[in-house]
């Protein structure tokens, strides 16, 4: 994983900020700070959903993506939307995760001790 | 001094011929992978990694050399026998299909030029089965296990011998094969190699891990933790969750393909299945 620096970090998040001020600016919808909790889950589930699949498109899934996402889901329904979207959150971080990983196996070869 | 440099031009050859793999093919990667097992357990000779983790561990061995006096998987080869003789609806049976059945372990997995995909024995089944109007048969265990595992018995002693034809399709399944054995994946990011290569031999919770070469040999196996026969496929997909990864479906291009790599490894190798596992 690449490490940042604080400062970096620091830096990225104000981008981010920014950017989302501008995503927000131009969809003229409500301000994301504003958001209901139920929306900010439904937004990250949709994303979590996304990653999934962009996982499995390398074959990159892990087995417990679904898990999580229907375990949110049953927790949205149930108006806890803080655990429903910490969980979609999981989702979204293995989403990604598997789709690095896959990448990064793509041209594997014999290990080492195999030579 | 001269000497000296000779050797050391040697050597460095060696070097570079280890390290130009470009024009290496399944040949070498057989070369290379039986090599591997050969010299991690000294004194295991190739044959006898057909019976996986007893090959290699005396104490396990001794509890398995008493199950097999009573085989658990010897019912099903009765069951099995009786399934391969009973005929289709349309008055057909496997034979028909099968014309040199039951004992056809050994011809798969194997390139199927026509249809560009690599056959496994059960994909083989249901569509003969399909083709007489029967219904195709679930994949994991079950009646399929059953029936393998008659083919299996009736297999013993032939050797693996996998066929990696000189047609680009196939040599792409080859390929697509090793690189999912070879591939870290899942939340615990291992491999198979990780697991079956690098640690073979080594403890893992109550196992030890068996080594990779072999593991093809003894399938469809009777595992003590089922209780009851289970396929190749199935197998595939406990290690794949073992590692926190989605499992692909039986008989999916993911693990027909990796049944084709890990298949080939193991040529030379006698079929000795069914096979009886803890
Ligand atoms: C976390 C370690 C681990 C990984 C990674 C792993 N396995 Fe396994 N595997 C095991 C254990 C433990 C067993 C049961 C003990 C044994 O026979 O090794 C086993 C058993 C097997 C067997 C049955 C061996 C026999 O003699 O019946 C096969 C075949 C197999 N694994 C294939 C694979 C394949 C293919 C992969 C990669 C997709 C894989 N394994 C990945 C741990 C692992």
């Amino acid at each position: 994983m690449n490490q940042e620096s604080p400062k970096m970090k620091t830096l990225s998040l104000f981008r981010a900020a920014g950017l989302a001020l501008v995503l927000t600016g131009l969809a003229n919808g409500p301000a994301l700070a504003g958001d209901s909790a139920q929306a900010q889950y439904e937004d990250m589930y949709q994303q979590a959903k996304a990653a999934q699949k962009r996982a499995a498109s390398v074959e990159g899934e892990w087995r417990d993506i679904g898990k999580f996402l229907k375990k949110a889901q049953a927790l949205a329904k149930k108006g806890d939307y803080e655990a429903a979207f910490k969980l979609a959150r999981k989702a979204y971080i293995q989403g990604k995760l598997g789709y690095t990983q896959a990448l990064s196996q793509q041209k594997v070869d014999w290990p080492s001790y195999f030579k | 001094m001269l000497k000296r440099i000779i050797t050391l031009a040697g050597t460095l050859g060696l070097c570079l011929s280890l390290a130009t793999p470009a024009q290496a093919g399944p040949k070498e990667d057989l070369a290379r992978f039986q090599h591997f097992y050969l010299k991690r357990f000294p004194g295991v000779p190739l044959k006898e990694f057909a019976n996986g983790v007893y090959a290699i561990d005396k104490v396990s061995r001794e509890n398995w050399e008493a199950i097999e006096e009573f085989p658990p998987y010897e019912p099903y080869v009765e069951e099995g026998k009786e399934m391969w003789n009973t005929p289709f609806k349309d008055g057909k049976g496997y034979k028909d299909c099968f014309p040199d059945g039951p004992a056809i372990k050994a011809d798969y997995p194997r390139w199927d030029a026509a249809s560009k995909r690599v056959l496994t024995l059960e994909l083989a089944i249901n569509e003969c089965r399909q083709a007489h109007g029967e219904k195709p048969l679930k994949y994991k265990k079950g009646p399929i296990a059953i029936l393998t595992a008659y083919i299996a018995w009736e297999s013993r002693g032939k050797p693996t011998h996998v066929v990696i034809p000189d047609d680009p399709d196939a040599r792409a399944a080859y390929e697509r094969g090793k690189r999912f054995w070879l591939a870290r994946r899942g939340q615990l990011n291992f491999s198979c190699a990780t697991c079956h290569a690098q640690n073979a031999g080594k403890h893992i919770r109550a196992d030890i891990l068996s080594p990779a070469l072999g593991h093809t040999t003894h399938f469809p196996v009777y595992r003590s933790k089922w209780g009851e026969l289970g396929t190749l496929h199935r197998r595939f997909t406990g290690c794949n969750k073992q590692v926190r990864a989605k499992p692909f479906k039986p008989q999916s291009e993911q693990y027909r393909d990796l049944e084709y790599f890990l298949t080939y490894m193991s040529n030379g190798i006698p079929l000795n299945g069914p096979g009886a596992r803890k």
